[in-house]
C-alpha cells in the first residue's frame, strides 16, 4: 500500500537539477554541494551536542553521595589535568591553522603584494580566459556575414578564432604576444569569471544574454581594396570620416598573417626582419617627413590668426627666399620659383605648392601662433629638436569606451619645435613640411586634413568602436573659414597646374570635386640593405687615441623620397578624408604615386556608398576593375 | 550514519552533473563503490554491538568515518576528471573540456545564424539540455577494475584492521603483553624500518606509498609502555636529577623512531612523532622543571631551524642574524631549505645560484636552450631576461603544486566554487597530501572549517577516553593516538595553508593513501577498544559498588 503511493509520486520533479533550476547548469552542483555542505554542518553540530551529552561523565555509584568538591577532585589527577590543558592548545592551533586559510582566502588579494603580482601564475584564469569565447568583431554594416574576427569549427572540430581580413588588420587586431590590439582589448571583460556557489544560487538566475559583440567603424571592403592598393609598396593609408571621426580603413604595408605572429619562432622571425619592420604600424606609429602636405597645416594656422590676406614674393633662384643674410635660400622644389612673382596670395601658393611661401608666412605668424595651432591639432610642439625626438605615444586623440582600446591603437606622438632657438631658416623649413617638422605620422597628417573638411570646422576625435557618440577634439576653424580652406583646397586636384590633377582625371563623371594636397619629401640617412635583407656595410678605418687605425663597419646610408597625399572627398560635404602615404617612390611625385591610390580610395568609397546616396553610382558593384585603367 | 551516507550520495550526484557540464561522465560504479564502502561503515556499528557487546562511546568512530565520506567525495571529484587521471593526453583531456564548455556557451547565446557561419546547426539559442547529450564515458568503468583497484581495498584492509585491532586489544592480556615488551616491539619494527630506508628513495617507495606508516602505532605503544613504567621514577630525584637508570631508557626509545625517518627524509612525520612525543611526556611527567627543559630544548632547536632556513633577504634586515645563521645553513639538508623557502617565501623565486635550486634551475634552462638557440646571446644582452626565466623555472617547477594550491584555496572564497565547478585538477597530485587545498576550492571557508571541527570532534573524544581511563599506559596510549591523528591532520593543513612547512604526509581519513589509511583505521580501532574497555571497567565497578 505504501510502495503503492510511491510510485504516485511524481519523482521527476524531484530531481535536483529541477529543484535548483535547470536554466543555468551549474545551479545544480552549486546548490547540491551548498546542501553537502549545510548537511555536514548540522551533522557536526549534532555531534558536538551529544558529546557533552555522553561525555558530562557517569558518576559512578560510590561516588553518588559525596560532597561535590570530593567527587571532583577524584578525577582530578595532575595527568589528567595536563591532558586537559593539552586539549586546549591543540584547539587553539586548529583554529591558527584555519585562520591561515581565512587569510588567503580574503585578505591576501589586498594586502599580499607578491600574491597580487603573481596571480597571472594562476592557471584557473589561464582557464576561464579559454572557456570564455570573445565577441565577434563585426565591421560598420553591422551584418554577421561581415564579421572581421569570428568563431569557425575547424576540419578536426575544433572551435577556431577566425579573422576575415587576417593580413589586412593585423596591425589593428594585434597579435597576442606582443603590444596588444583590438584583439586584446575591445570586448568588455566578465565581471566575476570565478563565482561562489552561493553566488551561482543568488545571482545566475538565468543565462545572461551575450552583448559582447561589437561593431567597429572599419568598412570591411574599404579595408580589403586599401590593403590591395598597397601591395608590393611600402606605406601607410588612413582614412577617416571628418564628419564622426569614424576611421573606415587603416593599414600598412607591409603587414603579417596572425598566426605566424602567434608562434614564438614566427614572431621572432618578424621582429628580426628590420628591413621592412612588418610587425610595425606605419600609419599610426612611424614618422615621416609630410613635405608638402604640412602646408595644410601652416595654412590651418594662417586662419586662425586671420591672416589669410598675406601675400609673399616668390623670386627664382639663386636668391629665392633668403631669410636673413649668410643663411642658404629656400626655394621651390626644382630650385626655381612655382609661382614667381612679387604678390603671391595664400590660394596661389597653395595650389602650386610654393615653399617660398609658406615659409616665409610661417615666419610671419610666429612661433606662438604655429605652436597654438599644433597643440589643437595633437601635435606636441617642444622646445629643442631633442625634445621632439622622445618617443611616446598619443592615446588622448582616441574617442573609445576605454582607455585600454585607446592605448592599444594610439598613434605615435606627433611633434614640431617652436623653440626660439630655432633660426628664422629652420622654422621657415618647419612651415613647408621640411626639417624638424619630420616627426608626423600618416594618422596626424589624415587628421590634419580633416579638421577643415568638417563642416563646422571641427576636428573630431577619431573612433574605432561604431557604437560610441561622436566627440569633437577641438574647434579648430569657424564653419566659414573651413569652408573657404575646402575651396582652397579643390584648386590643387581642380584647376589646371594643381599639383594632384590626376585624382580629378579619374574621378571624371562621378560628379565628385575634391580637395588635397600633394607632399614629396626626401629622408637622408636611411640604412641601405642588400637583396637578402641584410644592411649593406663598408669597412672604414678610423684612428684611435693612440694614433693606430682601426678597423669598422659602416652602414651604408641613402637617401629615400617618400610620396604623400593628404585628401578630403566630396567637397561640399567630405565624407572622407584621406592621408597616403608611400616609402620610396624613387623619382616619382606625390602626386603621380599616392594621389591615384587616394583617387581610387574615393571611387571604392563612393562604390560601397560611404559618400551618401547621392553619388552612389545607378548601377552598383559591377566593375570596380576598369575605373583603374583611367588615366 | 544514515545521514553520512546521504550527504555522500548528494555530494557525489553533484559532482556527476558538475562532469556532465565539462562534458565526461564520471564513474558509477565508483560512486556506488564509495556509497557501498559508507555504507558498510554505517552497519558496522550494529554488527560491533550486537556480536562483540561494545559499549563504549561511538562518537570517535562517527567522526572518523564522517572526515572518511569527505575524503571520498573529493578523491570521486579528482579520479573523476578525466584530465586529473590521464598521465599522457592531459591536453587533449584539458581541451575537450573547454570545448564543451565554449559549445554550451554558443548554444545558449549565439543566435542560429551565427552558427550556421560557424558550420553548426543552424538551432535559435536554447538552454543546453544535459540528457540530450553524449558525455565522453569515464575512463575506468569496468566492474572488476573498480572493485579490485587499491581504492576499493584499503578501505576494507582497513575497516579488517579496524575490527581485528579493536578485538586484540579488547582482552587485558594482549594489552598487559604489549606493556611488557614495549621495547622489544620497538626493535622489531626498526629491523624492516631500516631495509625500507635504504631501499626508498626521497621519503617514497614502491610507487608513492609508505610503507613505514603502520610503525607509528608500535613506536607509540613500545613509548607509552616504558613511559607508563618510568614516570614514577621521575619524579624522584637525587639533587634535583632524576636518576640515570630513569631517563636514558626513555630517551633512547624516544630517539629510536627519529633514526629511520631522518635516514628516509621523511620529515613530516618527524613533526607528528616529536609533537606526540612531546605531548606523551609532558602529561606523564610530574614537575615542572622536568617539563620545561623539554619545552624549552624543543622551541631552541625549532628557533635554530628557523632561523637558518630564512630567506636571506629577511636575514639581511637583522643584524648579526647571517652571521648566526650561516652554520646552520650549511648542515641542514637541501630539501629542508627549499620547504622553508617555500614556506616562507614561497612567491619570490631564489636566486639561481641557490646550491638547492640550481639543479633544477640549469635543467629548465637547458629545455629552454634546446627550444631556443638563441637564448644565450638574448640572455648577454639583457640581464632581466634571467629573472624572468628564473621566475618560470621557480613557478614551473618546484612552486608549481604549493602556488597552485594556494591559489586554489583563495579562489575557494566562502562557500567555494562548487562541487565538480573548481579547478582542483590542476594541482598536481592533489588527492593525497593536497587533498585540502581541493577541499577548500570546491566547498571554501565552510569546508574548511566543518573539516576542522570534525578533527576537533575526534580528538577530544580520544582525549575523553583518555581521561578516564584508569592505568597510565592505556592513557598514554589514548593520548598518543589522538594526538597522531590530529598533530598529523595540523602537519598536513598548516602545510597547504602556509602555516608550516609543507612536508607530504597525509590527512588521516581524507587523503588517499594505502598504508597511511589502514593505520587510521586501526588506530581508530584501538581507540575505540579502549572507550569499550573503559566502559566495561566502569560498568563492573557500579556492579562492585552496588551490593
Amino acid at each position: 500500500m505504501n510502495l503503492f503511493f510511491l510510485l504516485q509520486i511524481d519523482w521527476n520533479k524531484y530531481r535536483p537539477e529541477n529543484l535548483f533550476g535547470g536554466q543555468v547548469l551549474e545551479r545544480t552542483p552549486a546548490g547540491l554541494s551548498i546542501v553537502f555542505i549545510i548537511g555536514v554542518g548540522i551533522l557536526i553540530g549534532f555531534l558536538i551536542i551529544t558529546f557533552f551529552d555522553n561525555f558530562s561523565r557517569p558518576r559512578f555509584v560510590f561516588e553518588q553521595n559525596l560532597p561535590r568538591e570530593v567527587t571532583r577532585k577524584l578525577t582530578q589527577t595532575i595527568a589528567n589535568r595536563s591532558i586537559r590543558v593539552w586539549q586546549f592548545v591543540f584547539i587553539l592551533l586548529a583554529f591558527t591553522v584555519f585562520g591561515f586559510q581565512v587569510y588567503w582566502t580574503y585578505f591576501a588579494d589586498d594586502s599580499n603584494e607578491q600574491f597580487q603580482a603573481l596571480a597571472y601564475k594562476d592557471l584557473r584564469t589561464r582557464r576561464t580566459t579559454a572557456s570564455n569565447l570573445r565577441g565577434w568583431m563585426l565591421d560598420r554594416t553591422g551584418n554577421l556575414g561581415a564579421s572581421l574576427a569570428y568563431y569557425k569549427v575547424n576540419g578536426d572540430g575544433e572551435i577556431d578564432r577566425t579573422f576575415s581580413l587576417e593580413k589586412e588588420m593585423a596591425h589593428l587586431l594585434g597579435t597576442e604576444r606582443g603590444t596588444p590590439g583590438l584583439e586584446r582589448t575591445l570586448y568588455k571583460m566578465d565581471s566575476d569569471p570565478m563565482p561562489e556557489a552561493w553566488e551561482i544560487l543568488t545571482k545566475y538566475k538565468k543565462p545572461e544574454p551575450e552583448k559582447k559583440d561589437v561593431r567597429i567603424t572599419i568598412d570591411r571592403d574599404l579595408q580589403a581594396y586599401v590593403a590591395k592598393q598597397l601591395e608590393g609598396k611600402k606605406g601607410g593609408i588612413v582614412v577617416i570620416n571628418p564628419q564622426t571621426g569614424d576611421v573606415l580603413a587603416m593599414y600598412s604595408n607591409p603587414s603579417y598573417n596572425l598566426t605566424e605572429a602567434g608562434t614564438l619562432e614566427g614572431y621572432l622571425k618578424l621582429e628580426a626582419d628590420k628591413e621592412n619592420k612588418p610587425l610595425l604600424n606605419r600609419a599610426t606609429r612611424e614618422f615621416y617627413i609630410p613635405g608638402s602636405t604640412f602646408k595644410t597645416f601652416t595654412m590651418i594656422s594662417a586662419f586662425r590668426a586671420g591672416r589669410t590676406d598675406l601675400t609673399f614674393p616668390g623670386r627664382p633662384a639663386p636668391d629665392c627666399y633668403t631669410p636673413f643674410r649668410g643663411s642658404k635660400p629656400i626655394c621651390d622644389a626644382g630650385g626655381s620659383c612655382h609661382a614667381c612673382a612679387e604678390n603671391i596670395p595664400l590660394r596661389e601658393a597653395y595650389k602650386v605648392s610654393s615653399n617660398q611661401y609658406f615659409a616665409q608666412l610661417a615666419n610671419a605668424l610666429g612661433r606662438d601662433r604655429l605652436a597654438e595651432t599644433a597643440r589643437i591639432l595633437g601635435i606636441t610642439p617642444t622646445e629643442t629638436a631633442e625634445e621632439a625626438l622622445e618617443q611616446g605615444n598619443f592615446p588622448d586623440f582616441w574617442n573609445a569606451s576605454n582607455r585600454r582600446i585607446s592605448n592599444a591603437i594610439s598613434p605615435a606622438r606627433s611633434t614640431i619645435v617652436t623653440g626660439k632657438s630655432l633660426t628664422l631658416f629652420d622654422f621657415g623649413q618647419e612651415g613647408m613640411g621640411q626639417g624638424m617638422a619630420g616627426q608626423m605620422t600618416p594618422f596626424q597628417m589624415a587628421l590634419i586634413a580633416s579638421a577643415p573638411a568638417n563642416l563646422q570646422g571641427r576636428l573630431m576625435k577619431p573612433k574605432i568602436e561604431a557604437d560610441v557618440q561622436p566627440q569633437m577634439f577641438a574647434q579648430v576653424l569657424t564653419p566659414q573659414q573651413a569652408a573657404v580652406m575646402r575651396e582652397i583646397m579643390s584648386t590643387v586636384t581642380e584647376e589646371s597646374g594643381g599639383t594632384g590633377g590626376r585624382v580629378k582625371a579619374k574621378l571624371a563623371g562621378t560628379g565628385i570635386v575634391s580637395g588635397g594636397k600633394t607632399g614629396t619629401a626626401e629622408k637622408d640617412n636611411v640604412p641601405a640593405y642588400d637583396k637578402n635583407g641584410r644592411r649593406i656595410t663598408v669597412k672604414k678605418r678610423k684612428k684611435g687615441e693612440n694614433g693606430e687605425w682601426i678597423e669598422y663597419q659602416e652602414t651604408v646610408m641613402r637617401r629615400r623620397t617618400d610620396g604623400w597625399f593628404i585628401c578630403i572627398a566630396p567637397l561640399e560635404n567630405p565624407q572622407l578624408a584621406i592621408a597616403v602615404v608611400i616609402e620610396d617612390i624613387g623619382g616619382g611625385y606625390g602626386g603621380t604615386t599616392a594621389a591615384p591610390i587616394a583617387a581610387d580610395v574615393i571611387l571604392k568609397a563612393r562604390e560601397l556608398g560611404l559618400l551618401g546616396d547621392k553619388y552612389k553610382p545607378k548601377m552598383p558593384a559591377i566593375s570596380p576593375k576598369p575605373k583603374k585603367k583611367v588615366r | 550514519m544514515v545521514l553520512i551516507v546521504f550527504l555522500a550520495t548528494i555530494s557525489h550526484y553533484a559532482i556527476y552533473y558538475g562532469g556532465l557540464i565539462r562534458g565526461y561522465e564520471t564513474s558509477w560504479f565508483t560512486a556506488i563503490r564509495n556509497i557501498g564502502l559508507l555504507g558498510l561503515l554505517a552497519v558496522l556499528p550494529i554488527f560491533l554491538k550486537r556480536f562483540a557487546k561494545f559499549e563504549g562511546n561511538w562518537t570517535v568512530y562517527t567522526s572518523a568515518v564522517l572526515l572518511f565520506s569527505i575524503g571520498l567525495t573529493v578523491q570521486y571529484r579528482l579520479f573523476s576528471d578525466p584530465e586529473y587521471v590521464s598521465r599522457k593526453d592531459k591536453a587533449e583531456a584539458r581541451q575537450q573540456k573547454i570545448k564543451t564548455l565554449q559549445l554550451h556557451y554558443i548554444q545558449e547565446n549565439y543566435s542560429a545564424e551565427k552558427k550556421q557561419m560557424m558550420g553548426l546547426l543552424a538551432t535559435p539559442p536554447s538552454p543546453v539540455d544535459l540528457s540530450l547529450e553524449t558525455p565522453r564515458p569515464a575512463t575506468d568503468d569496468s566492474l572488476s577494475s573498480v572493485l579490485f583497484s587499491g581504492k576499493t581495498i584499503n578501505p576494507l584492509l582497513g575497516i579488517f584492521g579496524l575490527i581485528a585491532a579493536f578485538f586484540l586489544l579488547r582482552r587485558d592480556k594482549f594489552l598487559e603483553l604489549l606493556q611488557k615488551n614495549g621495547f622489544l616491539i620497538v626493535l622489531l619494527t626498526l629491523a624492516p624500518l631500516i631495509i625500507a630506508a635504504i631501499t626508498s628513495r626521497a621519503g617514497k617507495s614502491i610507487g608513492n606509498m609508505t610503507p613505514w606508516e603502520p610503525a607509528k602505532i608500535p613506536f607509540l605503544i613500545g613509548f607509552a609502555a616504558i613511559l607508563a613504567v618510568l614516570y614514577k621514577n621521575l619524579a624522584r630525584t637525587y639533587w634535583g636529577v632524576p636518576r640515570a637508570k630513569d631517563v636514558l631508557p626513555l630517551v633512547f626509545m624516544a630517539i629510536l623512531p627519529f633514526v629511520p625517518f631522518f635516514v628516509l627524509k621523511d620529515f613530516g612525520q618527524m613533526m607528528v612523532f616529536s609533537g606526540v612525543y612531546a605531548t606523551l611526556y609532558l602529561i606523564a611527567v610530574r614537575r615542572f622543571s622536568q617539563r620545561f627543559v623539554l619545552v624549552g630544548s624543543v622551541l631552541v632547536m625549532v628557533g635554530i631551524l628557523v632561523v637558518g632556513a630564512l630567506p636571506e633577504k629577511t636575514q639581511e634586515k637583522i643584524p648579526l642574524l647571517p652571521t648566526l645563521a650561516r652554520p646552520v645553513k650549511q648542515v641542514l639538508p637541501d630539501r629542508i631549505q627549499q620547504r622553508f623557502h617555500l614556506w616562507l617565501d614561497g612567491f619570490n623565486p631564489p636566486t639561481p645560484e641557490t646550491t638547492w635550486w640550481k639543479e633544477d634551475y640549469d635543467d629548465y634552462y637547458k629545455k629552454l636552450v634546446e627550444k631556443d638557440p638563441n637564448l644565450p646571446q638574448m640572455l648577454e644582452e639583457d640581464p632581466d631576461l634571467q629573472r624572468t626565466i628564473n621566475i618560470d623555472a621557480w613557478f614551473d617547477v618546484l612552486a608549481f603544486q604549493p602556488a597552485q594550491a594556494t591559489f586554489g584555496l583563495a579562489s575557494g572564497g566562502t562557500t567555494g566554487r562548487g562541487l565538480g565547478l573548481g579547478y582542483p585538477e590542476l594541482i598536481p597530485v592533489a588527492d593525497s597530501d593536497y587533498i585540502f587545498a581541493a577541499l577548500a576550492e570546491e566547498l571554501g571557508l565552510f569546508g574548511g572549517l566543518l573539516l576542522t571541527f570534525a578533527l576537533i570532534v575526534f580528538v577530544s573524544a580520544g582525549i575523553r577516553t583518555a581521561l578516564d581511563s584508569r592505568d597510565m599506559f592505556s592513557k598514554l596510549c589514548c593520548i598518543g593516538l589522538a594526538a597522531f591523528i590530529g598533530f598529523q591532520a595540523l602537519v598536513n593543513i598548516g602545510g597547504i595553508t602556509r602555516a608550516l612547512p609543507m612536508t607530504g604526509i597525509t590527512l588521516p581519513f581524507v587523503s588517499h593513501g594505502g598504508f597511511s589509511l589502514i593505520t587510521s583505521f586501526v588506530m581508530l580501532g584501538m581507540l575505540m577498544a579502549f572507550s569499550h574497555r573503559n566502559a566495561v571497567d566502569r560498568r563492573q565497578n557500579n556492579a562492585h559498588a552496588l551490593p
